[in-house]
Order: C-alpha cells, then sequence, then structure tokens
C-alpha cells in the first residue's frame, strides 16, 4: 500500500495543471567544494509536454547532468520544486523512480555481466517477472542491434555497443518518462541514426523524452522542443525553427582558394567591413554573420577583389542553433565551457 | 516482499561476479592458508612466554585468524563500492526502485557467504595442523564473525560512498584498521601487552570478537567473553547498517 491509498497528499496534483509530465519551478542546486560555493543550476522552471522530445543543449558544465540527476531522484533538490509524472520528486522519490527510466551519461551496464544478464537484472529490479523481462531483453537487443553480442561479457564491448545497451537498460521496463544524458556520445552516424529513429519510435508509443546533447544537428532532428542552458541558467527555449528565426541575419560562408598570406589578407579587410558582425574562420573556411545577406554579399565580394583574395565559392546559410546560443550569449557553443568553472567564494 | 526479492537479485548479481573473478578468488583461499602455514611455526617458540593463553598454538592462532579474516573480508568492501561507483553502476541501481537497503546488504551477504566457505577451508586445513574441533562452537563463532563483518562492510560501503574516490576512502580505511588490528590481539594475545594497552582493547569490537573467538573454539560457550561480545557487536552492527542505508538514500553526488 502506498501512501496515496491512504489518502495523504500525493502530489498527484501538480504537474497535470499545466498538462506538464516534467514540470519544474525555480530548480536550484549549489555544490559546496574546496574552491567555494559552486552554483550548479540557478533558477530553471520546464514544462514537458507529454509524449514530446525535450533537448537540453548547453556547454560543459553548464548543468544539465545536474539537473537530471535531480529530476531522477539521485541528487536531492536544493531549491524549488519539481514533479515528474505527476508526482512530487522531492516528496516521493520512490514513486517517481518507478516512473522513469535514466540512462547517464556515464552508462552503468555490469563488465563482468553478458549484456542479456544486465537487461534482466535490470528489468527484475523494477519489478518484472523472469519470463517477461528475458523475453523484453530479447526484443530490445533486437531492436538496438545487440543480439549478437546479447551473451558476450560487456568488458569486451566497443563503445558504441555498450551506448546502445546502456539505452537498453533504461528502457527495458518500459518508462513513461525516459531521461537521456548524451545518448549519442561515442555513436557513428549509422548508429546515431538507428538510435534517433529509435527515440522517435518510443515517443509515438507514448513515452516523454527528455534529452541533454552536445550535438547541435541532433537537437536540430530530433527534438520537439529544446532549451539551451548556460551557467546553470535557460538562455532559451522553444522550437528549434522558432528559436532560429528569432536570430536576425545570416551567416555568409566564404571559401577561399588557398594562397599564402590570402587568409590573413581577407580576415583583415573584411573585419574593417561595417556589415560583419562577427567571423569565423575554419581553415580557408570563413563564416561571417552579417545582417542581411543579400545586401552584404556585394560588398563583401568588392572587398575581397580589392584585396586580391580569390574565391572558390560562396554560399548563405540561415542561422543555426549555435547562432542562437552565439546570439545569445555572444559565445560560441562549439567554445564555450572549455576549462571553464563558475566558482563563487 | 519486495525487499527480500531484491536482496536475492543483487546477491546473486555479486556473487556471480565475485565467481568470474579467478584472481579475487586465489587471493580469498590463499591468504589464510598462507597466515597458517607461515605463522603457526613462529608462535610454538612464543607459547610459552609468560601471559599466553593456555592452548595448544593453533588453537590460540586459528580463531585469531578467522577473525581477522572476518575483519579484511568487511573492510574492504568499499573498494569495489568505489570502482561500482565510478563506473555509474551504482547511480544505475539508486534509480531503479529496488529497496535502498538491498543495494546495501546484497554485496554484504555476497561476501559472507565468500567469507564462510573460505573459513570452512581453513579449518579443515587447520585440523591437519592439530585443531580440535568444538562445532557448536563453530558455528556460534560464526555468528560472531557474520556480525562483525557485516559491520565492517556496511561502514566499509558508506565510506566509500561518502568519500566517492579510491585514495581518501584508503587512507581512512588504513588509518583506522591500523589501530583496530594492533589492539585487538589477533596475531598476539592482548594480554602481552601493558595495562594501558589492555584498557584500550575494551573500545574496540574486534578485540571482543577475538576474545569470544578463542572460548568458543575451545568449546566453551557460556562465558563472560562470550555474552560481551554479543552485547557489544549486534548493536553495533545494527546501528552502522542504519547509517550505511541512511548514506545509500541520501545524495551520492
Ligand atoms: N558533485 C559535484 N560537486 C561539486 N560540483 C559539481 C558536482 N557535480 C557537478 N558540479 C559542478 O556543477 C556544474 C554543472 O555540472 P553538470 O555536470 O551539471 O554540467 P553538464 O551541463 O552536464 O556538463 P557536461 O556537458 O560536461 O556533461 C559544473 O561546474 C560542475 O563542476
Ligand atoms: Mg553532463
Amino acid at each position: 500500500m502506498t501512501l496515496g491509498d491512504q489518502g495523504f497528499d500525493t502530489g498527484f496534483d501538480t504537474g497535470f495543471d499545466t498538462g506538464a509530465i516534467i514540470s519544474t519551478r525555480d530548480l536550484r542546486k549549489s555544490f559546496t567544494t574546496k574552491g567555494g560555493e559552486v552554483e550548479a543550476v540557478r533558477g530553471v522552471s520546464i514544462d514537458v509536454a507529454r509524449g514530446e522530445i525535450f533537448g537540453f543543449l548547453g556547454p560543459n558544465g553548464a548543468g544539465k547532468t545536474t539537473t537530471l540527476r535531480m529530476l531522477t531522484t539521485l541528487l536531492p533538490i536544493g531549491g524549488g520544486t519539481a514533479t515528474v509524472a505527476g508526482v512530487d520528486v522531492a516528496r516521493r522519490p520512490q514513486e517517481v523512480r518507478k516512473r522513469i527510466g535514466y540512462v547517464s551519461q556515464l552508462g552503468g551496464a555490469d563488465d563482468l555481466a553478458t549484456g542479456r544478464e544486465n537487461l534482466i537484472l535490470q528489468g527484475r529490479l523494477y519489478g518484472g517477472e523472469r519470463s517477461t523481462v528475458t523475453r523484453r531483453a530479447e526484443l530490445l537487443m533486437e531492436i538496438l542491434d545487440l543480439t549478437e553480442f546479447a551473451d558476450r561479457r560487456v568488458r569486451t564491448y566497443s563503445g558504441g555497443q555498450r551506448r546502445r545497451l546502456d539505452v537498453a537498460l533504461g528502457i527495458v521496463h518500459e518508462p513513461e518518462v525516459l531521461f537521456l544524458d548524451e545518448p549519442s556520445t561515442g555513436l557513428d552516424p549509422q548508429n546515431r541514426a538507428n538510435l534517433w529513429e529509435h527515440v522517435r519510435n518510443l515517443r509515438s508509443h507514448g513515452t516523454t523524452i527528455f534529452l541533454t546533447t552536445h550535438y547541435l544537428e541532433e537537437a536540430d532532428a530530433l527534438c520537439d522542443r529544446i532549451m539551451i542552458m548556460d551557467h546553470g541558467r535557460i538562455v532559451v527555449e522553444g522550437t528549434p525553427r522558432e528559436l532560429k528565426q528569432q536570430v536576425e541575419g545570416d551567416s555568409v560562408i566564404l571559401s577561399l582558394h588557398e594562397v599564402d598570406g590570402a587568409l590573413e589578407r581577407a580576415t583583415t579587410a573584411l573585419g574593417l567591413e561595417p556589415h560583419v558582425r562577427k567571423m569565423t574562420s575554419d581553415g580557408f573556411d570563413l563564416r561571417l554573420y552579417v545582417e542581411d545577406g543579400s545586401v552584404a554579399l556585394p560588398a563583401l565580394l568588392r572587398t575581397l577583389d580589392a584585396v586580391e583574395v580569390a574565391i572558390r565559392s560562396v554560399s548563405l546559410s540561415e542561422p543555426t542553433l549555435d547562432d542562437v546560443f552565439l546570439a545569445r550569449t555572444g559565445r560560441s557553443l562549439r567554445d564555450a565551457g572549455a576549462g571553464r568553472q563558475e566558482v563563487r567564494a | 516482499m519486495k525487499g527480500l526479492r531484491d536482496i536475492a537479485l543483487l546477491f546473486q548479481r555479486y556473487t556471480l561476479q565475485m565467481l568470474r573473478n579467478p584472481v579475487w578468488l586465489f587471493v580469498g583461499f590463499s591468504t589464510p592458508v598462507l597466515y597458517l602455514a607461515l605463522f603457526t611455526p613462529l608462535l610454538k617458540n612464543l607459547s610459552h612466554a609468560p601471559g599466553f593463553p593456555s592452548g595448544s598454538v593453533i588453537e590460540v592462532f586459528l580463531p585469531g585468524i578467522l577473525s581477522l579474516l572476518a575483519f579484511a573480508s568487511g573492510s574492504s568492501m568499499g573498494f569495489s563500492t568505489i570502482f561500482e561507483l565510478q563506473s555509474g553502476v551504482i547511480e544505475r541501481f539508486r534509480v531503479t526502485p529496488a529497496s535502498r537497503f538491498a543495494i546495501l546488504i546484497g554485496p554484504i551477504l555476497s561476501g559472507l557467504t565468500m567469507m564462510m566457505v573460505f573459513d570452512a577451508v581453513v579449518v579443515a586445513i587447520a585440523v591437519g595442523f592439530g585443531f580440535r574441533v568444538h562445532f557448536v562452537g563453530l558455528l556460534v563463532l560464526a555468528l560472531l564473525l557474520a556480525l562483525l563483518a557485516t559491520l565492517m562492510a556496511a561502514f566499509s560501503t558508506a565510506t566509500a560512498l561518502l568519500t566517492k574516490d579510491i585514495s581518501s576512502f584508503a587512507a581512512i580505511i588504513n588509518g583506522i584498521n591500523l589501530p583496530i588490528l594492533l589492539l585487538a590481539g589477533v596475531l598476539l594475545p592482548i594480554s602481552l601487552g601493558p595495562l594501558w594497552m589492555r584498557v584500550l582493547a575494551h573500545f574496540n569490537p574486534l578485540y571482543y570478537l577475538v576474545q569470544a573467538s578463542r572460548s568458543l573454539a575451545s568449546g566453551s560457550l557460556a562465558t563472560a567473553a562470550v555474552w560481551q561480545a554479543f552485547a557489544v557487536l549486534v548493536p553495533m552492527c545494527a546501528l552502522v547498517l542504519w547509517w550505511a542505508t541512511r548514506v545509500f538514500r541520501k545524495a551520492v553526488a
């Protein structure tokens, strides 16, 4: 018998007001370390609708894992409230655990056991009967392309095989809500595509998916809605399309002919151009952020002509999610966070 | 009864894991055998020293070895906890609805079972060295050994969860183990030591076990040493289990 059966407050009401299956208000967490206090999560409010794939994007150390660990009952909530699947996380963690699956950033499969043994134990810890769980494990291994390795010890798995097993472990009990912390890290493009396929499939069966990722393409292609986080705060939230529409301006990509000195001449000259808001380079490819591509382009080409830099190709591109992050924080997602840690004494 | 089911599942898992590790099995068996083979000849000469308990060397020494094994097998538990913490296995278990007590006690019980098997082998070998078996005494002793091993294992696991990394865990456990071992009279009877040592020993759970183990191995059940050992170990064990379960329930950040 659970508390709910006895007429206690079950916390089943909070989440349903907004129709959200995951709902947080002003969620916070700080850690006390030797260097002082680290505010990992500083007031995050999210509503994730049932059946959504919700993506959590942000540079290293943004607070994604910490948020996930609070929602999955692994870390005590530092401040604010959270409900998952209609259950208050702080008050009834055990009820939350029954309804969710979690694939951590680390994985957590047992090295000395086989893939099959791992899955069966996991299913049984969720209360499944041996026969049911065995069948379910068989099915999952087939879907995630693991059957071939099913009876090999996990120690012998490749990184990608292991990651797929981790995902299988998270869904063996058919949870209502699935939390995935960087599920596609270490997967090759083929397996990443398979995983996306599988995640979409889970959603079509009614599972809500909350995932974190560093891959912009992944967030863009897979998620119904995304939230970008930085320094423990929400930077922006919406559908990928909405977010990209918020960034005014385009980017111009110029591929220069690979001639000595061309890059230097081009960057110096273009740096003086009033149209160019920001410029990044990747070898002889330059990416320029401009107000309006069609207006800026002729001017840019004239400038390059004047300093005698020949170009191989020019393209105009729409904003990416990276541009969204750049526009909001002044940094690029790709280089933000490296080696950075916020410490408040 | 879900708790019992969880315990059984996790017990199975850890036992299988140990059986799959041949190095571990080998070390587990060879350590006590080495003690017996290398120490007993040395002690032969000591047995005439004043203050040495009566009885043959093996009778004094074997109970000490069993106590030491229980202590060591318990306090080394945390090393595998650290490993499982770092590989994410514990976190994976903590997210399931499995009972927290089961996550703690599953591996402990598995370790206990292994220890009992080793103990039986050691006793069998000792019989070859002239050890006389008092069956009931040994059964009661097994109970006390299990209590101490559980106490140490729970303590060690909780310490591992709190320290989280191998170096600080090892430092703490070694720092605690050394005085406990020296003040327990495991290898040499504490009665050979000065008064302050004998007084300090009374704050040491292992000391009570060693005292009781000598009495039980020689077949005397109704001695002060035996009931004192139960009186000390039962509440301590319960207290530490309660604390360790609490640590599991709370953050393992
Ligand atoms: N247990 C802890 N003790 C102290 N600080 C912590 C702890 N866990 C996380 N932090 C700090 O909190 C901040 C957020 O960490 P978190 O792991 O949530 O980031 P993340 O967004 O998941 O990053 P990544 O993309 O690298 O996985 C970091 O500055 C990190 O150092
Ligand atoms: Mg993370």
